[in-house]
């Protein structure tokens, strides 16, 4: 087997990983999509998943929450350690799991509801809190993801009258206000424009002294600017894992040379 | 094989293409032309229909007719019992209704998942969609009418709501399925059961659509003749009872429609234009509020 | 090692391509330059002497279209990984290679200065030293050329020997120097001449680190095996 981890990084914040993956493999019915992957997930750094369309790196993404559990037909093997616990393992309170792991989606897709209801109802489902309790978590929350200003006077105006990046970056604090550890980034600005994507990455640079973060990304730029991090998949096997500035200027496998560099062949 | 490289050289500046062009541009009026002469026609049909209920209708419509119920030919009756009879037995159809068809609906959509009992009960509800509603009369006559010896309110009640039911369904499931994928996901991320997910998320962003749904539904049964005839039968009377039988709109119409008494047709008339006053209104009022709220939003 | 995959947009490709040729060009102009420009000292060749210098604007001018297709690379295909680094690399070795060229013209300007011409002194140091610097660069730009990490490794440590030379050419120099004052004049422009030189050989040593550090990824030791000190 020639898969190559390599992991030079250096000087990481503390010892113990956020989130450890030993040996997971991951099926869609018959397909096998995700081979035998190790990785560590650093507390409070960002780390970084690129690789070609296909390469299991969303997939990844989603067992880390049980994502997967929604849907029949798909399944996984291997651990995941979370807090001392192998996540993947029946017997755990799947809900629990996902206040603790929040995941941002592609899409920006705020509830059909208000603002103050968006952010509310992720609270509401693990916590009961007083009214002003809930009102200062709320205003916490969008102070943080930088959009107190813009929608202070209208928190009880629908969600969906928001453009795209205050959207996404609303889902951002509906997820951070159930006060998460880790924080799960699937593609999150690909739908957005140039300005709101820099938005959200200044947001992370901030988030990452908080929370523990992986994002996947096809964009190589965006790995680059925002992941202290970066692991390659390909084809279901993770190739390398290396800090941002080595694997970007000096990746050792040739396969990730090729995909960094554009030559797919 | 040589393959045209270059594409046939277009109409030089402005002019606009030759013999083909000016064809297409023919076919083009001739097939907007035939569209709007449909239009007209399907306007100029709802409008006579419309016009017509409104001006022979209208000339029975008093205080009377709500005041009173339903009497002899020449004693001066109204229609308040069919008025009462109708509003109690589509009422009723659609309390009983709406929780099962939305339950149903949310079953098919969330908890299906395509297996053989989903495709079944899909099957069998969209069957029900367009079973003719003489049949539904006839049998709730058998299993409700008969063992009990009488006709009541309560089986034309169940007549309906055995109509409106699928409508319901239909429409629920539709609208839930289209609710993306993405939201249904971002509320389980936040870790929501999924009870919580379909009541929380699902429904309320379906619900513009839903309503929608339930006031078409409405719309439908309130008009419903056939099976009240086998069900209900009607009274001349004014009745309120369930156990007994009750008089309806539609069923009085045909009643009086048919008769000799120049009062009777005149009162058919004037039941006539309520009916379709009514669903016309139910029909508006869906759609503003579909526009309002939007569909799956 | 060259690339076996190529990228999938072309034009990023021939890209790259021209630079190279950009560099190649700028290499063999300028070993032909120092060629001449010895040929002048030690030959007295006055044609040699000329020749020289009239390619320096042809250098100059390679060295600002490589500068500018390198920033161009940069802003508009975000190079990574290798490509990076052969990138920016380039950027620095025309920076060399330029200045090569400026040692040779200075070299072969001086070579035809009337004092050298009639001087008794030997020019046996100053010939050994030319030979050497010249197959320096001619395998620096070898090197180059074939993407070999190996061989810029030893053009990186046989330095040592061009600095050596040098300094004893200048002890040389000083003995003539102080032996008569008549050779004073012919001894300092032999030793600008030698300076020069050894420049050259530094300069060729740079871009033999940039070549490994291009290629690899990694850098040669920053402490260069520097030969010869001066007591």
């Amino acid at each position: 087997m020639n898969k190559i981890i390599m992991d030079n990084s250096m000087g990481q914040n503390t010892a113990v990983p956020a989130l450890a993956i030993r040996d997971l493999d991951f099926w869609y019915g018959e397909n096998h999509a995700l081979k035998s992957i190790s990785l560590d997930f650093p507390t409070r750094q960002v780390t970084g998943m690129i690789g070609p369309s296909g390469c299991g790196k969303s997939t990844l993404l989603r067992c880390l929450n049980r994502m997967y559990d929604l849907y029949p037909g798909q399944r996984a093997t291997g651990e995941v350690v979370f807090d001392g616990r192998n996540i993947l393992a029946p017997g755990l309170d799947v809900n629990v799991l996902r206040s603790r792991i929040g995941m941002v989606f592609q899409k920006p897709t705020p509830f059909p509801m208000s603002i103050y209801d968006n952010i509310a109802f992720g609270v509401r489902l693990h916590e009961r809190l007083p009214r002003a309790d809930m009102d200062q978590r709320v205003e916490s929350v969008l102070r943080r993801v930088a959009l107190w200003p813009e929608v202070k006077d209208r928190l009880n105006a629908s969600a969906a009258a928001l453009s795209g990046g205050q959207q996404q970056r609303l889902c951002i604090a509906r997820t951070i206000a159930t006060r998460p550890e880790i924080i799960l980034l699937d593609e999150p600005t690909s739908a957005l424009d140039p300005i709101s994507t820099a938005r959200i990455e200044e947001l992370l640079d901030e988030l990452k002294q908080e929370f523990s973060i992986a994002i996947v990304t096809h964009n190589l730029q965006q790995a680059a600017r925002c992941a202290d991090r970066v692991a390659f998949f390909y084809m279901g096997e993770l190739v390398e894992v290396d800090t941002a500035d080595r694997m970007f200027t000096a990746p050792h496998a040739k396969r990730t040379q090729d995909y960094i560099t554009g030559r797919f062949g | 094989m040589s393959v045209q490289k270059t594409l046939p050289e277009a109409g030089r500046g402005w002019q606009r293409g030759g013999a083909q062009a000016m064809r297409r541009r023919l076919v083009e009026r001739l097939v907007s032309m035939l569209c709007n002469i449909a239009t007209v026609i399907v306007l100029f049909v709802l409008f006579s229909i419309l016009w017509t209920l409104v001006t022979r209708g209208a000339a029975g419509l008093s205080l009377n007719t709500f005041l009173h119920s339903t009497g002899a030919p020449g004693s001066g009756g109204g229609l308040a019992n069919a008025i009462a009879g109708s509003c109690e037995q589509t009422g009723l159809a659609a309390l009983i209704g709406t929780p099962v068809g939305m339950m149903t609906g949310i079953y098919l959509s969330e908890f299906g998942q395509d297996g053989r009992v989903v495709q079944l009960v899909r099957f069998v509800s969209d069957m029900l969609l367009s079973v003719p509603s003489i049949l539904v009369g006839l049998f709730i006559y058998l299993i409700v009418v008969e063992p009990a010896g009488h006709f009541s309110g309560m089986a034309g009640t169940l007549s309906l709501a055995v109509l409106f039911i699928p409508i319901v369904v239909r429409t629920t499931e539709d609208m839930l399925r289209l609710v993306p994928r993405a939201m249904r996901e971002a509320a389980y991320a936040l870790g929501a059961p999924g009870w919580r997910v379909i009541l929380g998320v699902c429904l309320r962003a379906a619900r513009g659509g839903i309503m929608t749904g339930i006031l078409l539904a409405l719309a439908r049964i309130s008009g419903e003749t056939a099976p009240l005839l086998f069900t209900s039968l009607g009274n001349l009377n004014w009745s309120t009872s369930l156990g007994a039988p009750m008089a309806s709109l539609p069923v009085t119409i045909y009643q009086y429609a048919g008769s000799a008494y120049d009062d009777w047709v005149q009162m058919a008339w004037t039941g006539a234009l309520l009916i379709t006053v009514a669903v016309l209104a139910t029909n508006i009022l869906a759609r503003w509020w579909l526009t309002r709220n939007g569909s799956a939003q | 090692m060259p690339h076996e995959s190529v990228h999938t947009v072309q034009s990023y490709e021939q890209e790259l391509e021209q630079l190279r040729s950009f560099i190649n060009r700028m290499g063999g102009v300028v070993e032909r330059q120092v060629a001449q420009a010895i040929t002048a000292v030690v030959e007295h060749d006055e044609a040699a002497a000329r020749d020289a210098p009239e390619m320096d604007p042809y250098v100059d001018e390679l060295e600002r279209e490589t500068e500018a297709l390198v920033i161009r690379l940069l802003a508009l295909r975000a190079p990574m990984g290798g490509d990076l680094r052969e990138v920016v690399v380039a950027l620095k070795i025309s920076g060399d290679l330029e200045r090569i060229g400026d040692c040779a013209a200075s070299i072969a300007r001086r070579a035809m200065r009337n004092e050298l011409l009639s001087c008794p002194i030997s020019l046996t140091g100053l010939r050994s030293m030319g030979r050497l610097v010249q197959e320096n660069l001619r395998r620096t730009i070898d090197a180059m050329d074939q993407r070999d990490p190996e061989l810029a490794r030893i053009v990186w440590q046989s330095d040592t020997a061009v600095d050596e030379l040098y300094v004893s050419m200048f002890r040389e120099l000083v003995t003539y120097m102080m032996e008569d004052p008549r050779n004073i004049g012919p001894c300092t422009h032999l030793l600008f001449i030698a300076k020069n030189l050894e420049r050259i050989g530094d300069h060729a040593t740079n871009i033999s680190e940039r070549v490994y550090y291009a290629v690899t990824g990694n850098t040669l030791p920053i402490v260069r095996p520097r030969g010869g000190t001066f007591d």
